[in-house]
């Protein structure tokens, strides 16, 4: 009971936390708006069901069928600036949203990677899912014809990431074993070969050398509800998912003889952990980029401060990534030109990382 | 009279095409401390890993309350077989208590919680193992012998019929060892079915009720410790010149193990 208990409280305080740092994100911009009027903004944008109202539709030309369906309608109806209005929810509310979820997602995924590898340095591209993706988005940018099935830059860039984790997968395992030693040197040298072939498509690219390195280093412009929608859709069911394993990961950390002693079916739960964590990032990664640092450090900070209960850590650092991408991204469009924010993310997370790091006791991992 | 909680059935294990075990059979009632002795290399751990379904015996069965561990899941094995390990990686910032707690992962459904049950059975084995006072510690600021003991508390509170342990009192002093097996003869006497692969040959002795004696994957000797142990089955096993006596204070037996020059030295005098 108490774990549940320490798990919603940090859960609750940490959801304020992300809802007060995006009202303020909100305001921020070239132009200024007071969280006030964001408030405002924000419930006008909510709407309840008010009511079922029943049409009748004609199925086959004469038989006539009622349809109930749901009737929306505003809560409230604050008078606000109609430019304010859009400028929030057509341009920075998407992207506040996009960021929160994909810092959610990468963290999430850096947690489970952490304690899976049972070593401090795994990220969620230690198994190669970043430069899948990097390649996928690469090859979209510099030759889009060569991208089957009309997939696009954000489908390319899954596709690859999925593919890549597979493959890493696949060579690490051997008659039905999976050892993580092995999966971390595929992994790594995956990694490597990828890398190669991204700096080819790159002194290939010409015109879209740009736009390569753009997506690189990671970046939220050009978020659209859309972006949000199917981010939406797929973060919170995974998530979900590695909750559910939140208990068995915390046996694995005592290691896999042990973990299996204590009644974990250990290679089907890594499996499960695997695939979920590298469709997570592989969400992440496809719709914003290469964004670093928020995998690998986030998930530090927050078992520093929660402890290595992955009940209570997994929830924690998720949301904790949230308001991390949240406020960096902040930063990142803030100035006066734009800067990637995976340039901001790594400028000020290690720092205060650092910082961390001596002002505490550490225990490994 | 229903079967014993464990019964291994010639058990033969190869692993990386060398022989490991061959043909090993042993059998532990409710209440029954086995011991498992022998050098280096004989197949201990090995025989330990096979009762807890870790290595798949390439011929016989291992049955854990009438049921073939093989067929078992990892979940189901871990409700009826616990394991003391050697030593296990407890170097991340859990509690002493979250690290027994563990032992209670069979136990829980994936989406639950602790019950009442698993918090009684926890805060027993704590009891049992005199760790309440320890209970909010980090296991990473614990001695050794601390850590031992948090190792059983967490497979007592897997609450198994059967019980194993890796030389549970290898990294010891002798006191820590002591107490360690008096709450292990205490948990089996309650009716558990235990094996227990222990290095210490007096203390085997002392706290097991058979034992048996393994070279080089195979039974040597099993039985009474008085029979197991005697000069010619340790020079068997061992390779090593050895003198059984009876310890005065325990009445149990006592193995002096001689090197060969003081061997000569004993022959000369007689």
């Amino acid at each position: 009971m108490r774990v549940r208990q320490r798990a919603v409280t940090w859960s609750l305080g940490l959801t304020t936390v992300l809802a007060v740092a995006g009202t303020l994100s909100a305001g921020i911009g070239p132009v200024s708006i007071p969280p006030a009027t964001v408030v405002k903004i924000l419930l006008n944008a909510v709407s309840l069901p008010a009511g079922i109202e029943v049409a009748p539709l004609s199925v086959a030309g004469t038989l006539q069928v009622p349809v109930p369906t749901l009737q929306w309608q505003s809560a409230v109806a604050y008078p606000v600036d109609s430019t304010a209005e859009t400028i929030i929810m057509r341009v920075r509310l998407p992207r506040i949203m996009l960021a929160a979820t994909v810092g959610f997602a990468l963290a999430a995924a850096g947690t489970v990677m952490q304690g899976f590898f049972r070593n401090p340095m795994a990220d969620p591209s230690i198994i190669g899912v970043s430069s899948g993706a990097a390649v996928g988005a690469v090859a979209a940018i510099v030759a889009p014809a060569a991208i089957p099935f009309g997939l696009g830059l954000r489908g390319a860039a899954f596709l690859g990431a999925v593919i890549t984790a597979f493959v890493v997968y696949l060579i690490a395992t051997d008659g039905g074993r999976t050892p993580v030693a092995t999966l971390l040197l595929a992994g790594v040298a995956i990694q490597a070969f990828l890398g190669a072939v991204i700096a080819a498509l790159q002194l290939y690219s010409g015109e879209g050398l740009r736009a390569v390195v753009h997506w690189l280093m990671g970046h939220l412009g050009n978020a659209g509800w859309d972006d949000v929608t199917i981010t939406l859709l797929i973060v919170p069911v995974l998530f979900g998912m590695l909750l559910a394993y939140a208990r068995d990961l915390n046996v694995l950390l005592l290691g896999e003889e042990a973990a299996a002693g204590l009644g974990v079916e250990v290679e089907r739960t890594k499996r499960l952990l695997l695939a979920v964590s590298a469709v997570l990032t592989a969400a992440a990664v496809a719709v914003s980029g290469v964004i670093g640092f928020v995998g690998l450090i986030v998930p530090h900070m927050l078992r520093l401060v929660v402890g290595p209960d992955h009940r209570v850590l997994l929830p924690a650092a998720a949301l904790g990534g949230a308001s991390f991408l949240v406020i960096t991204d902040t930063i990142a469009r803030a100035g006066a030109t734009e800067i990637p924010v995976g340039i901001v993310t790594a400028a000020l997370g290690a720092p205060f990382f650092l910082y961390l790091l001596r002002s505490r006791e550490v225990h490994t991992l | 009279m229903s079967d014993p909680p464990l019964v291994v059935d010639d058990v033969s294990v190869t692993l990386g095409g060398r022989a490991v075990l061959s043909g090993v059979s042993l059998t532990a009632e409710r209440g029954e401390l086995v011991g498992l002795i022998g050098p280096n290399g004989a197949g201990k751990t090995t025989l330990l890993r096979a009762i807890r379904g870790g290595v798949t015996p390439t011929t016989g069965v291992v049955t854990v309350t009438s049921q073939s561990v093989s067929s078992l899941s990892a979940r189901e094995i871990g409700r009826r077989v616990a394991t003391v390990p050697q030593e296990t990686e407890l170097s991340f910032g859990f509690s002493v208590e979250q690290a027994v707690a563990m032992g209670r992962h069979a136990h829980i459904g994936r989406f639950g919680t602790p019950d009442e049950t698993d918090q009684e059975v926890i805060a027993d084995a704590l009891a049992r193992t005199s760790l309440e006072s320890l209970a909010d510690r980090p296991v990473t600021d614990l001695s050794g012998g601390e850590r031992q003991r948090v190792l059983l508390a967490r497979a007592l509170a897997q609450a198994t019929p059967v019980l194993l342990l890796d030389e549970p009192t290898a990294s010891l002093d002798i006191n820590h060892a002591i107490r360690t097996l008096e709450t292990v003869r205490s948990v089996v006497d309650d009716g558990t079915a235990a094996v227990a692969a222990i290095h210490d040959l007096d203390l085997a002795a002392r706290y097991c009720d058979r034992l048996i004696l393994l070279a080089e994957g195979d039974v040597v000797a099993a039985g009474d410790p008085e029979r197991v142990l005697t000069s010619e089955t340790l020079d068997d096993a061992f390779d090593a010149t050895a003198v059984v006596s009876r310890d005065e204070v325990t009445d149990t037996p006592r193995v002096t193990a001689l090197s060969a020059e003081s061997t000569a030295t004993a022959d000369e005098e007689e």
